[in-house]
């Protein structure tokens, strides 16, 4: 009997508690919400303080699960041979693996060791700990922060140079990063070197494309572009300092004299493969504010 | 299902959500923490089924680019409308829990994809395919996983486990020479 009344007392207070829970995330997701974009999200700032530690480990983890499972793999491959030799060729193609990883992650971090010794823009060495767990955004976390002096809205390129995306929250040991395919993620850029090339537009990413493709808009339909053509930044966005590589022209549709081109871009980062990357420690110039003079509200009165 | 039980298994699928993107990208598009919720919520246990919700969308949410929260609030809301759905429709048939899943899927989806919109966060990739990859992932793989929760977690498992154990034992002690 006093079971039924608990079933009872559950199927009551069921929607109470529903309607509590709710209410709870709905305020959790206002609260995340109302931080525009470029400020710092001080809820998300908490979440990835614990939850950077989970992300770290479990790339760990995941890099030993691929190698385990890379093992599986060339072990069945194998399988019709004798069992020594199976073992043998396992256990070979494991070293030669491993050893692969480290001469193809001793290369980036030369990529960018040199990058830091060419560059006149400080940057910060970062591992990507971990991507997007929902597949409805494509984010990625790196492993430094604010405390290697990582702050919101600076640039990340990867070790050949091209532009990543930009920092859009910072917690003491880790940071998300917007990929540059990302609807919102948007910069100024230019096809052509800078200063000689006219076709000046502003790039932002294509998520009805469902591959990873930026398209770059209002750039003169006067002038030429060309598929294969290098796109750069601009650095008027505020953002991205000017002359990093953003990718390669990959398709365009002729505009007119009143019709821009319609250009898609392919990164030159390897967006889906990314393991190190670089935070540029820049700021941009601030630009000067004219002093607005005491008259002025008087004159509008009049 | 006890509370230490229901926190490992969260905890699974929650390093298995992190971990399986890395390892190949399209098995990111299976939703292991909600076939956690909707196995909870097929157990016809209220509160369980909603804090467990909760927890999983929130936690997912910690690491995504979406909103915090709108993982939690669509994995809630599932949760309630499969344990309604259960308590009042007999969902014990496995053939049943497919379309359960499904539901579950597509329920989840369009509630989070709804209140990103509608906060003007929309998602980074096409709603409809992705929606329908989601779908046939977590169909697929999760009606596998709710046999293996079936056989190692539900508490019924474990009483036939504890029965087909003493019934070995009694009939090692009475083998065919001793029965004659």
């Amino acid at each position: 009997m006093a079971f039924v009344r608990t079933q009872k007392e559950i199927r009551q207070r069921a929607p109470i508690w529903l309607v509590t829970l709710l209410v709870a995330n709905l305020i959790i997701m206002a609260v995340d919400a109302r931080d525009a974009d470029g400020r710092q999200k001080i809820l998300r700032v908490w979440t990835q303080t614990f939850t950077s530690p989970l992300q770290s480990t479990s790339s760990k983890v995941s890099g030993a699960t691929s190698g385990f499972f890379q093992q599986i793999w060339n072990f069945r491959s194998t399988a019709r041979e004798n069992e020594q030799l199976k073992e043998r060729l396992s256990q070979v193609e494991t070293e030669l693996h491993t050893a692969r990883q480290a001469v193809a992650e001793s290369e980036r971090l030369k990529a960018l060791l040199n990058l830091n010794e060419q560059s006149e823009i400080k940057n910060v060495p970062a591992r990507v700990i971990a991507r997007d767990p929902s597949v409805w955004f494509n984010t990625i976390t790196i492993n430094r922060g604010s405390s290697a002096g990582v702050a919101v809205n600076m640039p990340v390129v990867s070790g050949g140079g091209s532009i990543v995306g930009r920092v859009i929250t910072v917690s003491p040991w880790a940071s998300q990063v917007m990929l540059i395919t990302d609807e919102k993620a948007g910069a100024g850029a230019v096809v052509g070197q800078l200063g000689q090339s006219g076709a000046l537009g502003s790039i932002r990413g294509r998520a009805d494309l469902g591959v990873a493709l930026i398209e770059m808009r209002y750039v003169s339909g006067l002038e030429k572009v060309e598929n294969g053509d290098y796109v750069m930044t601009t650095g008027q966005d505020g953002i991205y300092p000017p002359g990093l590589n953003i990718g390669q022209v990959v398709e365009v549709k002729n505009g007119t004299a009143t019709q821009a081109h319609q250009i898609l871009i392919q990164p030159g980062a390897q967006l889906d493969h990314l393991e190190e990357v670089a935070v540029l420690l820049y700021r941009p110039p601030q630009r000067s504010v004219p002093e607005a003079s005491p008259q002025t509200p008087e004159r509008t009165r009049r | 299902m006890s509370h230490i039980k229901i926190a490992v298994v969260l905890s699974v699928a929650i390093v298995l959500q992190l971990l399986l993107r890395d390892v190949w990208r399209p098995l990111a598009y299976i939703d292991f923490p909600l076939v956690v919720v909707v196995y909870i919520a097929l157990q016809r246990d209220a509160w369980k089924a909603l804090l467990v919700g909760t927890l999983a969308g929130l936690i997912v949410d910690a690491g995504s680019g979406g909103l915090v929260g709108a993982g939690g609030f669509s994995k809630t809301l599932t949760a309630y409308i499969i344990y309604f759905a259960a308590t009042r429709v007999n969902l014990e048939n496995p053939l049943l829990r497919i379309p359960v899943l499904a539901a579950g899927s597509l329920l989840d989806s369009a509630i989070y994809v709804f209140w990103h919109r509608v906060l003007g966060y929309p998602p980074t990739v096409p709603f409809v395919q992705t929606m329908s990859y989601k779908l046939i992932a977590t169909t697929v793989v999760g009606t596998l996983a709710l046999y293996l929760l079936d056989a190692i977690v539900a508490e019924r498992s474990a009483q036939k486990r504890q029965f087909a154990t003493r019934r070995r034992v009694a009939r090692r002690s009475t083998g065919p020479l001793r029965r004659r």
